[in-house]
């Protein structure tokens, strides 16, 4: 198998619309959520507060491709073109059918498929659809649009697997590089905000909506006043690179993957739980070939459910006991869903780097079933070597990513 | 000739739908080699169009033989005076 190294990033995220804005907002320790009064339309919907990108830029996407985006596919295709210069990719590089992009989502743009739905269903009018509407809903949106838009003909997939989307397409991409199927993939996830997702959480009670007046006080991952999940949106995307290609080239190397796993629960489709969590973390761990005493920092999913943050505080508790520092990033960017895996992860790449962990935002107080796992609570200056990476999705998907810092 | 104000309408379009800078709108300009336009394009010409001038044309054949921006022009204006005879 050939080894694999991240050497490009790039981040569109409620802190800003690169990695660099990304880091500078969690250095200061800044909350992305807001209020969202326009969501007050829809009847029900208890949770009012979101994190959004402010998109920018996009009329720099010619037209035509363009006319296929959705908000999502937009924040992809502008993470890919910030990871692919950082990468030092060339023209033809990108043009070869060794590069290929696997990048998911939980579903095609959200906001597309309302405007689908509401010009279609008044008069049942399909003539008033327009040509590229389609393109903005389907699942695979973000995957086929970068392709189509940087000229990508290698492999072309896309993982949708809810909030583990992201990582699941790193991992996919990690595979096709070690399989030796291609050369460099652009992996990652990409979501958009709109009240009907934040809706399909509100109406299992699992978002914040206690601070409605008081959005910067959530989401609180792990703490004892936490009330859930606040969406928000984004796209980070990473390159990935056959190991001995990128050191041969002299490219930057971020980490090297070393493991990955991913597995269903089948057991329930929207609690989590924390044996199926424990299984995929350890399976990640061995097929890294490291132990659980030697993982220095571990980016948890903790999105601020009341199970959720339970069950993966138990999960961590067992396999590492106090002795690995924890925290979750939900604090500064809410939860991008399809998005996280690897935004987070980009974050992840960048403390690594700077040997410094950024704390968990709004968690002032472990709730006692978040207990007993070493949480990080202010900034942290400490050297990581290997980290890891959890991202739990809907649907009773769990995925978990250890890399490991270049020498 | 149609009315200025069928080119006007037409013009908006081409300027919302597509993008296209007004200095590039003049009625011999082909909608395909001079303006851009693809298959996918054309889908949405018609949805614009039908919802700008309040017309059905989906599934009028003489869709098919319009190659410049004057071709619409003329079109519309057409199809405006058949709607109002």
């Amino acid at each position: 198998m050939r080894r694999v190294a991240i050497t490009g990033l790039g981040a569109i995220t409620p802190l800003g619309n690169s990695v660099e804005a990304l880091i500078s907002g969690l250095e200061r320790g800044e909350c992305a959520t807001q209020y969202m009064p326009e969501w007050q339309k829809y009847k029900g919907l208890r949770c009012l507060v979101g994190a959004p990108v402010r998109m920018q830029d996009e009329q720099l996407i010619p037209r035509q491709n363009r006319r296929s985006m959705g908000r999502l596919s937009i924040f992809a295709a502008q993470a890919a073109q910030q990871a692919l210069k950082d990468a030092g990719v060339s023209r033809e590089e990108l043009s070869s059918s060794r590069l290929g992009c696997v990048i998911g989502s939980t579903m095609g743009s959200a906001e597309s498929i309302n405007e689908a739905f509401e010009t279609l269903i008044p008069d049942f009018d399909l003539s008033k659809l327009n040509s590229t509407k389609f393109f903005q809903c389907i699942s695979h949106t973000a995957a086929m649009n970068v392709a189509q838009y940087l000229g990508i003909i290698g492999t072309v997939m896309a993982t949708n697997a809810a909030c583990a989307s992201a990582l699941q397409a790193i991992g996919a991409g990690y595979n096709l590089i070690r399989l030796g199927e291609q050369d460099i993939m652009l992996c990652g996830g990409a979501e958009g905000l709109h009240p009907t997702v934040v809706g399909s959480f509100d109406v299992l009670f699992a978002t914040s909506s206690s601070y409605n007046q008081a959005p910067k006080k959530t989401p609180r991952p792990f703490d004892v006043k936490r009330d859930g999940l606040v969406c928000g949106e984004g796209s980070g995307i990473v390159v990935l690179e056959d190991y001995e290609r990128a050191k041969k080239r002299k490219a930057k190397i971020y980490a090297e993957i070393i493991g990955y796993s991913s597995h269903g629960n089948g057991s329930h489709v929207s609690e989590s739980k924390r044996e199926a969590i424990t299984l995929c973390v350890k399976e990640a761990l061995e097929r890294a070939a490291v132990s659980s005493r030697d993982v220095d920092y571990i980016n948890a999913h903790a999105t601020a459910t009341i199970q959720g943050d339970k069950e993966e505080a138990a999960a961590i508790r067992q396999i590492f006991g106090d002795t690995v520092a924890v925290s979750s990033l939900k604090g500064n960017i809410g939860h991008t869903l399809g998005a996280s895996g690897s935004i987070e992860l980009i974050a992840s790449l960048i403390m690594m780097e700077k040997n410094i962990i950024y704390p968990t935002l709004n968690l002032e107080e472990p709730d006692k079933d978040c207990q007993g796992i070493m949480h990080v609570m202010k900034p942290l200056n400490k050297k990581i070597n290997i980290l890891l990476k959890n991202c739990f999705a809907f649907g009773g998907i769990n995925a978990a990513l250890v890399c490991k810092k270049e020498k | 000739m149609a009315e200025q104000t069928i080119i006007n309408m037409v013009n908006e379009v081409f300027i919302d739908s597509f993008e296209i800078p007004a200095d590039k709108l003049v009625p011999e300009a082909n909608i395909f080699n001079d303006l851009g336009l693809d298959s996918l394009d054309i889908v949405d010409l018609v949805v614009a169009l039908q919802k700008k001038f309040a017309v059905a044309i989906r599934d009028d054949e003489r869709v098919r033989t319009i190659r410049t921006l004057g071709d619409i022009y003329n079109f519309i204006q057409l199809i405006k005076t058949e709607g109002n005879k």
